[in-house]
Order: structure tokens, then C-alpha cells, then sequence
């Protein structure tokens, strides 16, 4: 990829508002501290886009939540939506490596902001848990009982888990492994709030076999990002973190005619055309931002990628190989979905930058120069697929 | 089998649009429908384009047959937190996703004899059963374990 001028995110903005802020507003925020960030003016923003979880059941966006008119960011020429479920970093990515590798912008923001904790306390005082329930076109299931995320995702843990022998403790391993990253994060949502395996497993069921504890968080926030081309990146304030290979991949690709889509991701194609243009191998990676919207996704995802055989995970994670201080791959450093925030991809996304560029604090993984962040969506329910899998391999160099 | 049931339905509806409304009659007459190629007999569900081999516009070389409505259980859940108010009196319930015989899968819950462990019991033997709500005006598919 070195010949071809790269694409590069030049500047982050998280935030945490307070409860009852709009998502627009939070994402106005996210977009101003972005471009701060960057070290821009908010007139050099000439492109936007809006990531949005759409395909996988989540908020669609209104005329009116359109960020750039709260935001003030008058000169972006284009603004869109993007995303599917938790795939929104490495789409939004991808769709703006394409309009500033033709010229058709400079600086491409792109912002994600979420309300789901504000929605969802709405939504507990009439006697639901959880966000809205109103049937979407082509969702199979509602009426049946099929009501949220876990009550589908938990069929790929139990898959593996009759398939594999993986145990519920394994799955823990997880939880606990995200939530000592989280601990080492002061803005996570779980910092100072250490788990145990025991803690795991006295958590309750939600959806067997998933306890409390295997669920990410639900969240207000939202995550800006700023993309440029490699030569603009040069003259900013930050270091630049490069987009050295993406790849993407579908599960109708195979897996739902074999069967396979409940134990696998599609990641194959995905991660093997983002290694290729990035000129990695697996052992390059020093860490790993894996979609984790349930603990049995991060499972599938290290053996899907090879860091353990496919049925072995659960050994794997055991054995504290994705913790601090573990001997195997450092996994979600931030706390992930599950002890940090949620906001789909752009979480591990955010997080990756924050490792490659050194800001990690207490948490920062020691010479991180190459970095992992996948995203995960879009329907799963019918006719039982797991849909989108997304590779984005960010480096420092 | 028939699941009667005369409770007022206080759950979400389902989705019933175009290309599902025919799949939803047929619930109504005990019939679990699949979309199937006349050409090479595949299954699908929802309804789609087959994928062996060229289609007719709109799929039209396929049409809607009764499945033998046997299956086996290719995952299953137990849900023990109603997400949704009209559930309370529903939980713990089990929430299968079943591969039938002729291929495709379909998720519901498991009625009359209960499993006993949610990972256990994937690949058990199950058969449909129909659950009328003539006041909603729906049936809804359930599935029923068959002992082998």
C-alpha cells in the first residue's frame, strides 16, 4: 500500500454526555472536539458522514438529525448515512478512502452518537427492559419472543457450546479479561469495578447461556473521527494513524448453505484482503479490537482469525491469553462493548487509535504499531445469518 | 396439534407484509409454507430467488409448498428476562432456532414438554404446531418436541 497515498484519521473526539443530551448534540460535540483534535478549523470539514446502525434493527436517522447543521460545519459538500448494526468505523472508512482518493474531498468527518440509555429508560417506564419494540419490516419474531440482540446472538455461544464443549466459564474469561482493560481506563463505564469468573456466573441469566455479564453496555456518547489523505496528514497536529488495509466480508458468502454461521464469522475473505494490502500476518498485530456486542462474538472472532483453532477459544481465553499481561493477543484494552461503552465499531475503532498513537495511559500496550479493529451486523435473526464482517488494520507507520 | 389460546394479545405483532402475507394465510390453515424452486425442488424461507441456478423474473419458478414441518433444533436459549411487558408471564421460556428437513430454519418457541437444558437439547427432534389468536387474527408457529 505504501506506493498509494493512504488514507489517515487525523482526529478523535469521544464523549460521555449527561443524561438526556440529544444525539445530535452529542454528535455536534464529538465533531467539535474531532476537529480540535486534528488541530483544523471546522471550514476545512468538507465532507461528513453519519454512522448509523441501521441494518441491524438500531436508530435510523431523521431530516432532522442531520449533524452538520447543529455542528455548524457549513462547508461539507456531502453528508450521508452509513452502517449495518455495528459495522460503522470500517464502512465509513472505506466510503471515504473513495471521495478523498478522487478529490472529492480533503477532510471527511464522520461521526456515530448514540441514545440508547436515555431511550432505554423511556422504555422501562412502560414496564419493557431495554429500547423500543415496534416491529421492523422483514424482522422475524418479536411477536414470538424474539425480543433483543441476546435473543438470537446467544444461539451462537450455545452453538459452540454444544458443538465444542465451550462453557460458560470460558465465555467469563472474557468478561472478566475486558473488564480488567476497563479497569485500567478512568473513562470506562466499568472503571474501578472489578469481576470475577464467580461474579460472571452469579450475574444473572438474561438469555441463557448468556448471564448479565456476557451483554455490552447500553450507552449515550458519541465518537468523531477525522479522515484525510496521508500527504494532508503530514502537516497536522497529531500523529498521523494510517488505514493500511480493509477488507469486508458476508455471510451469505457459504455459511448459511453449510450451516456454519452460527460458529463462524464471516471473517476469511475479510481479514485476508485487509492483511494483504496492509502486508501483515496475524503475528504482526499488537492488538485486537474485537466486535464485542456478547462475549461469544469476541470467541468466534479469535479463532475465526487464528489466534486459537476453531472449537479451541474457550481454552484460549481461559487462560488469560487476551488480558493485561496475558501471553497471547491484547483484546479490547479499552473494556470493549462489554465494560467500556457502546457505540458499535467506533468504540474499538477509537480505541485502536488511542493504542497506535501512544495515548493509552495506563493501559497502553507497549509498542503498539499495528492494530486490529473489526466490526459486526446487519440481520441475524432470518433466515439466521450474521451478516456483515469488517477488517480494518490501522497502523502507526 | 392446535394451540388455542384466548388471552387478549398484548405483544408485539408480527410482521406481515407482501412477500410473507401468503406464509402467514397458510399458518392460518395449519400449513407451514416454504418458498420451493419447481425447478430443483430447494427450499427457501422467507421467500427468495433460487440459488442453484437462473430465475424467472420475480422468482416466479418457485412457488409456496407445505413443509412436512419437522425439524431439528440447531440452537437454542432460555429466555429469563421479558424485554417486553407482554412476556412476564411467559418467562423462562425456550427460544429455538430449527433446521427443518427441507433445509431452511425458522425460530419459536418450544411448547408442551419443555427441554431441559437449552445447549443439551440442540438437536432434538421437533415438529410444528400451530397456535391460533382468531382475535388477532394470526396464527403463530410453535414447535414441539418429538421423541425419536
Amino acid at each position: 500500500m505504501s506506493e498509494r497515498n493512504r488514507i489517515a484519521v487525523v482526529g478523535l473526539g469521544e464523549v460521555h454526555p449527561p443524561q438526556g443530551m440529544s444525539q445530535r448534540m452529542s454528535a455536534s460535540e464529538a465533531a467539535r472536539l474531532a476537529i480540535a483534535d486534528a488541530g483544523l478549523q471546522t471550514s476545512d470539514i468538507d465532507g461528513a458522514i453519519d454512522l448509523r446502525r441501521t441494518g441491524g434493527g438500531g436508530d435510523r436517522a431523521s431530516y432532522s438529525d442531520t449533524f452538520t447543521r447543529f455542528g455548524g460545519i457549513t462547508n461539507a459538500q456531502f453528508y450521508f448515512t452509513i452502517g449495518r448494526g455495528g459495522a460503522l468505523a470500517g464502512l465509513a472508512t472505506a466510503a471515504a478512502t473513495g471521495f478523498l482518493d478522487r478529490g472529492l474531498a480533503k477532510y471527511v468527518l464522520c461521526v456515530a452518537a448514540v441514545d440508547d440509555w436515555s431511550k432505554a429508560e423511556e422504555s422501562k417506564k412502560h414496564g419493557h427492559r431495554g429500547m423500543s419494540h415496534a416491529e421492523k419490516e422483514g424482522y422475524w419474531g418479536k411477536a414470538l419472543g424474539d425480543l433483543r440482540a441476546a435473543s438470537h446472538h446467544s444461539w451462537m455461544a450455545a452453538r459452540h457450546m454444544a458443538e465444542y464443549g465451550t462453557t460458560s466459564e470460558q465465555l467469563g474469561a472474557i468478561s472478566v479479561a475486558q473488564r480488567q482493560w476497563a479497569c485500567l481506563n478512568p473513562t470506562a463505564r466499568m472503571y474501578g469495578r472489578p469481576i470475577t469468573i464467580e461474579d460472571h456466573q452469579s450475574s444473572p441469566w438474561v438469555v441463557e447461556p448468556y448471564h448479565r455479564l456476557d451483554c455490552s453496555l447500553i450507552s449515550d456518547g458519541a465518537i468523531a473521527f477525522i479522515l484525510t489523505t496521508e500527504d494532508r496528514a503530514k502537516d497536522l497536529k497529531q500523529q498521523p494513524i494510517y488505514v493500511s488495509g480493509q477488507g469486508f466480508g458476508e455471510v451469505n458468502d457459504g455459511l448459511w448453505w453449510e450451516k456454519k454461521n452460527l460458529t463462524h464469522m464471516a471473517v476469511p475473505k475479510a481479514r485476508d484482503l485487509a492483511f494483504a494490502q496492509a502486508g501483515i500476518t496475524l503475528d504482526d498485530i499488537d492488538t485486537a479490537q474485537l466486535y464485542d456486542c456478547f462475549t461469544g462474538e469476541v470467541l468466534l472472532q479469535l479463532e475465526d482469525y487464528g489466534w486459537a483453532e476453531k472449537g479451541g477459544g474457550g481454552k484460549f481465553v481461559a487462560s488469560g491469553a487476551t488480558a493485561p499481561g496475558g501471553d497471547g493477543i491484547p483484546v479490547n484494552t479499552g473494556g470493549g462493548l462489554l465494560s467500556n461503552w457502546h457505540l458499535g465499531d467506533a468504540v474499538g475503532f477509537a480505541e485502536a487509535v488511542t493504542q497506535l498513537r501512544g495515548h493509552a495511559g495506563e493501559r497502553q500496550v507497549k509498542d503498539a504499531k499495528i492494530a486490529l479493529s473489526t466490526g459486526h451486523g446487519g440481520e441475524l435473526v432470518s433466515p439466521s445469518m450474521c451478516s456483515i464482517h469488517t477488517t480494518t488494520i490501522l497502523t502507526a507507520e | 396439534m392446535t394451540n388455542e389460546t384466548v388471552t387478549p394479545w398484548n405483544k408485539p405483532r408480527p410482521n406481515i407484509d407482501t412477500d410473507s402475507e401468503e406464509f402467514w394465510e397458510g399458518l392460518k390453515r395449519h400449513e407451514l409454507l416454504l418458498w420451493t424452486c419447481k425447478e430443483c425442488n430447494a427450499s427457501y424461507w422467507p421467500k427468495s430467488f433460487c440459488i442453484n441456478h437462473d430465475n424467472e423474473p420475480f422468482a416466479a419458478n418457485c412457488e409456496w409448498k407445505a413443509s412436512s414441518g419437522y425439524g431439528r433444533i440447531y440452537s437454542m436459549n432460555r429466555h429469563e428476562y421479558a424485554f417486553h411487558a407482554g412476556f412476564k408471564e411467559d418467562v423462562p421460556y425456550f427460544y429455538a432456532l430449527v433446521e427443518l428437513d427441507e433445509g431452511p430454519v425458522i425460530s419459536s418457541t418450544i411448547v408442551g414438554e419443555q427441554p431441559t437444558d437449552p445447549i443439551r437439547d440442540i438437536g432434538r427432534r421437533v415438529r410444528i404446531v400451530f397456535e391460533d389468536h382468531p382475535d388477532a387474527g394470526f396464527t403463530l408457529p410453535r414447535w414441539e418436541l418429538v421423541s425419536e
